[in-house]
């Protein structure tokens, strides 16, 4: 019979009970790391918006000096900056998505729950580097989109852009490992009978920005990689003087960028999708075509960077074909926005303060929606580029779409995050405040940028006629800031003396209402088997929602979780906590900080600590290298492993990364000014070093099928050969280099060899951490460890070998056997 | 087998040592192909698209039995894959904008 939510027994600790201090610096509940990311959110948010209110004060009056304006470059960059990656992202994808992906799919917890708290800390460790620039070297000042050049040392000589570039390596880092920890979660965690057909909206939402996050960050890491050897190691990747282009920055940037936008704008609309049938007390209307709607939104998200990049002179072709996709995106858009006033209409509608946000939402993104599709035209979009039209275009997506949702969700799922209510009518006071607040420091910046009024703009001339409109803006930040103000005294007065909430206050439909508020450490005594969508519903009302309605429009209370029959909880086996992802991740802050510093000790330091980490995790369990999940949920049920589907999905990103690389090496080989070329590439040394790497991957999966069959001797000869071959191929990767150097070509001669050291360096990187992966296995196996049953153990590192090997078959076709054919 | 493996159509059962040698061995022919065709020139006007088909055949043999995609059901497939197609797209497109803007722009230097 299918296992039912069995009712919790009266006093069950909650997840935020007990620990102390080193049970939150060591948790690895997902829960509490969704605490901690709000926690961060919140101390950022005040430099964000404290910032926003500056850049108000220096605009309230033409030629103002409020500010320097090297003081409002930086403010606006860091603002830009802290709220896209320090604030918005870590609430919707660390705060909300932590929090409730488990607990919609009727999990215990995500599939790696280390590499979850390792992402955690590393976007802390991100957001103290960006940060630093307040104490030491400057804030950064180049825009939150970093244009190249200005971003070159030349231009922008000291610290601060340095801050930023390492900032955003690590909160990239921490993002894709987020980003592949859902993936795998959602794949393959959710409770027995949900479906993908099946899932809440947002966890629909969830699964596409997962995807989105590992397809659309390598091109952003590989363009701030680039910035990074520019800054610190003197290439010229982009210096025009060279032969190099800034525009490759801005194609690298806007191919992260544009789907960034969607990394924000989805988890939005799945919020908005939770929270209007809650409150419609309607199921959500035409759920297939949302769901399709939310995948044919990021792939085509991925297809619209140029519309970005109009000013540069695409060509036509191009142009045309971003203005066709930045067009159609529309389509599936607008979907979304009638499905959610249908779910509206007719419903049985409850006003809270979540329902006003998402109301609000619908409304204002709408607006900042119909704008985008202005910029998807090239020839309107010249007049508009750089203005203040789209700032305002990007402050109604990101503020009145993405801002209004997080606050709906705040409102919606607060009293399952703390146990506590918050107040509804300092919420109404918040919600009105907010909307006179944003509309009136936004709306007239379409006005604004009409009439010319470039964006980044320091200051403005009296007889520009913008004194009036600014100031307006600026009254309505400040009205705004009075929104936020109540919102924090709503959360402090909750936390202090809010009214407890009960499991299910608004009388949900999805899982997480079937758990008390606030949920125990494992979420669920038993895993409930799904029968539909809305899970939560059925399992209160059965499968006609419309006897709910019923029993709500009669005024009988829906069923609640009861205190009494205790749940079988003793045998559910958590994860045990941690402190090796916070050690690693101050491990990256201290190599971080010391490349910046040009103090080489630290470095060292912190590579010491980031390998001691790795090893501590790898051997923290006895089963070295897994994670403890509970066995009656295991997630490796039927047949595929979470570690096999975190490794692919891992590989899928780095095919992005590699693209990125090997696009740039084709565009700069022939476009160098001096210095050697592709003719001094050494065909006969490299076809032998490619036929020891193809046959290295014989080895492997001979070494996989030794072990898989038990056969400890052969597994450990394969092995060995695997390694050997490995490290033939990095010697001669190294003497490859070194001849190169006597040659003349070193790392900054020109164009190509900058970005053939980069290209074939990174691969080399791969090969040796395959190298050092392969040799721990083979440690394990001499030392009896590798048995039978770890030979997926054996299957993840030859996945990840493998993969080095078919990046190499890529690069020996275009990079050496090629080298005749002129680049881009 | 579980609702989770039926739905991703997981298998665990994967070839042998001889489906491992006879692939390795076509690996050596195409590689050794692949330097042949670098070295003859007559071939140089299909130097291109040749070497693009010989390096994509390595690439699908070992992504398809090293890797076992061949095998391990769709799930695995689709998660390699569609990255792969967007890192294609994402290539070529980079390759032909630039391409135009090499050949619009003002000679460099």
């Amino acid at each position: 019979m299918a296992a039912q939510p069995k009712p919790l027994p009266v006093h069950q600790p909650s997840y935020l009970e007990g620990g102390g201090i080193a049970g939150w610096l060591t948790t690895i509940d997902h829960k509490r790391v969704a605490v901690m990311y709000l926690a961060s959110a919140l101390f950022f948010v005040a430099f964000g918006g404290l910032e926003a209110m500056a850049i108000r004060v220096q605009l309230w009056r033409p030629d103002n000096h409020a500010l320097s304006a090297a003081i409002y470059n930086a403010f606006f960059t860091m603002h830009g900056t802290t709220m896209v990656f320090l604030v918005v992202m870590p609430l919707l994808l660390g705060f909300l998505g932590n929090f409730l992906i488990p607990l919609q799919i009727g999990a215990r917890d995500v599939a790696f729950p280390r590499l979850n708290a390792l992402s955690f800390w590393l976007a802390l460790v991100a957001g103290i580097l960006l940060h630093l620039g307040w104490i030491r070297g400057g804030l950064p000042d180049a825009g939150w989109f970093g244009y190249a050049n200005l971003t070159e040392r030349y231009f922008t000589p000291g610290l601060a852009v340095d801050w930023w570039v390492i900032g955003l390596l690590v909160s990239g880092t921490s993002t894709v490992l987020t980003g592949l920890n859902f993936l795998t979660t959602i794949i393959a965690m959710r409770a027995p009978g949900m479906t993908y057909m099946r899932m809440p909206m947002f966890i629909w939402a969830q699964l596409v920005t997962s995807i989105l996050i590992l397809i659309a960050f390598p091109p952003l890491t590989i363009g701030l990689i680039f910035l990074l050897f520019d800054r610190f190691f003197d290439t010229h990747f982009y210096v025009a003087s060279a032969g190099a282009t800034p525009i490759l920055w801005q194609h690298l940037f806007w191919l992260f960028g544009h789907p960034e936008v969607y990394i924000m704008a989805l988890p939005a609309f799945g919020i908005i999708s939770e929270v209007i049938p809650t409150f419609s007390r309607k199921p959500l209307f035409g759920y297939p075509m949302m769901a399709y709607s939310v995948c044919l939104i990021a792939f085509l998200s991925y297809g619209v960077w140029g519309h970005h990049m109009f000013a540069t002179g695409m060509g036509p072709v191009a142009d045309s074909a971003f203005a066709i996709t930045s067009m159609l995106i529309a389509i599936p858009t607008g979907v979304k926005v009638f499905s959610w006033i249908a779910t509206v209409w007719g419903g049985s509608l409850r006003m809270t303060t979540a329902f006003y946000f998402a109301l609000g939402m619908v409304l204002e993104f709408t607006i900042g929606g119909l704008s985008g599709i202005m910029h998807a035209s090239a020839p309107l979009d010249l007049q508009q580029t750089d203005s203040y039209f789209v700032v305002a275009h990007f402050h109604y997506v990101l503020f009145g779409g993405v801002m209004f949702a997080i606050l709906s969700a705040f409102y919606y799922w607060w009293p399952k995050i703390s146990g506590r209510m918050l107040g509804e009518r300092l919420g109404k006071w918040q919600f009105w405040t907010t909307v006179i607040g944003f509309n009136l420091t936004f709306f007239p910046m379409h006005i604004l940028g009409l009439w010319g009024m470039p964006r980044r703009t320091y200051t403005y001339g009296a007889d520009m006629g913008w004194t009036h409109l600014n100031q307006l803006e600026t009254i309505g930040a400040f009205i705004l800031g009075i929104a936020f103000l109540f919102f924090y005294i709503n959360i402090f007065k909750s936390l202090i003396s809010g009214e407890r909430a009960p499991a299910d206050p608004w009388d949900g439909r999805s899982l997480e209402w079937s758990t008390p508020s606030p949920p125990p450490a494992y979420n669920f005594a038993t895993i409930p088997q799904i029968r539909g969508r809305d899970a939560w519903w059925i399992l209160k009302y059965g499968r006609a929602g419309s006897r709910g309605v019923a029993a709500y429009m009669s005024g009988q209370a829906p069923s609640q979780p009861q205190a009494g029959e205790p749940a079988f909880v003793e045998g559910i086996h958590m994860p045990a906590p941690s402190i090796f992802p916070l050690v690693l991740s101050l491990g990256v802050g201290m190599m971080g900080l010391g490349l910046i510093i040009d103090w080489y000790r630290i470095i060292l330091i912190g590579a010491a600590v980031v390998v001691l980490s790795v090893i501590g995790m790898g051997f923290e369990y006895a089963d070295f290298g897994e994670e403890s999940h509970d066995p009656e949920h295991a997630p490796s049920s039927g047949g595929i492993d979470v570690r096999k589907i975190g490794v692919w999905s891992f590989i899928g990103s780095e095919c992005v990364f590699f693209a990125s690389l090997i696009s740039t090496f084709i565009v700069y080989k022939s476009r160098s000014l001096a210095g050697p070329g592709p003719k001094i590439l050494n065909i006969p040394l490299t076809s032998f070093s490619t036929f020891i790497l193809l046959m290295s991957s014989l080895l492997m999966v001979l070494a996989l099928a030794a072990t898989q069959r038990g056969d400890k001797r052969w597994a450990r000869i394969w092995l060995g050969g695997t390694v050997a071959f490995g490290l033939i191929f990095l010697c001669g990767q190294v003497y490859e280099f070194t001849s190169f150097c006597h040659e003349g070509m070193g790392l900054t001669t020109n164009l190509f060899s900058q970005s053939f050291f980069v290209l074939v360096g990174f691969h080399g990187g791969h090969v040796a951490i395959g190298v050092i992966w392969l040799s721990v296995l083979l440690v394990a196996a001499m030392t009896g460890k590798l048995g039978r049953s770890r030979a997926l153990s054996v299957e993840l590192a030859g996945l990840y070998w493998h993969f080095v090997d078919v990046v190499w078959i890529i690069i020996f076709t275009l990079v050496y056997l090629m080298q005749a054919v002129p680049g881009a | 087998m579980s609702d989770f493996a039926e739905a991703h159509g997981a298998q665990v059962r994967h070839p042998g040592a001889a489906t491992y040698l006879i692939i390795a061995a076509f690996l050596v022919v195409l590689t050794a192909m692949e330097i042949t065709v670098f070295y003859v020139h007559a071939l140089r006007p299909v130097l291109v698209p040749v070497l693009i088909v010989l390096a994509a055949a390595k690439f699908a043999l070992v992504a398809m039995f090293y890797m076992h995609l061949k095998y391990d059901g769709w799930l695995l497939t689709g998660v390699f894959v569609f990255p792969m197609m967007i890192a294609t797209v994402l290539l070529v497109s980079l390759l032909m904008l630039f391409a135009y803007l090499s050949n619009h722009m003002a000679p460099l230097g």
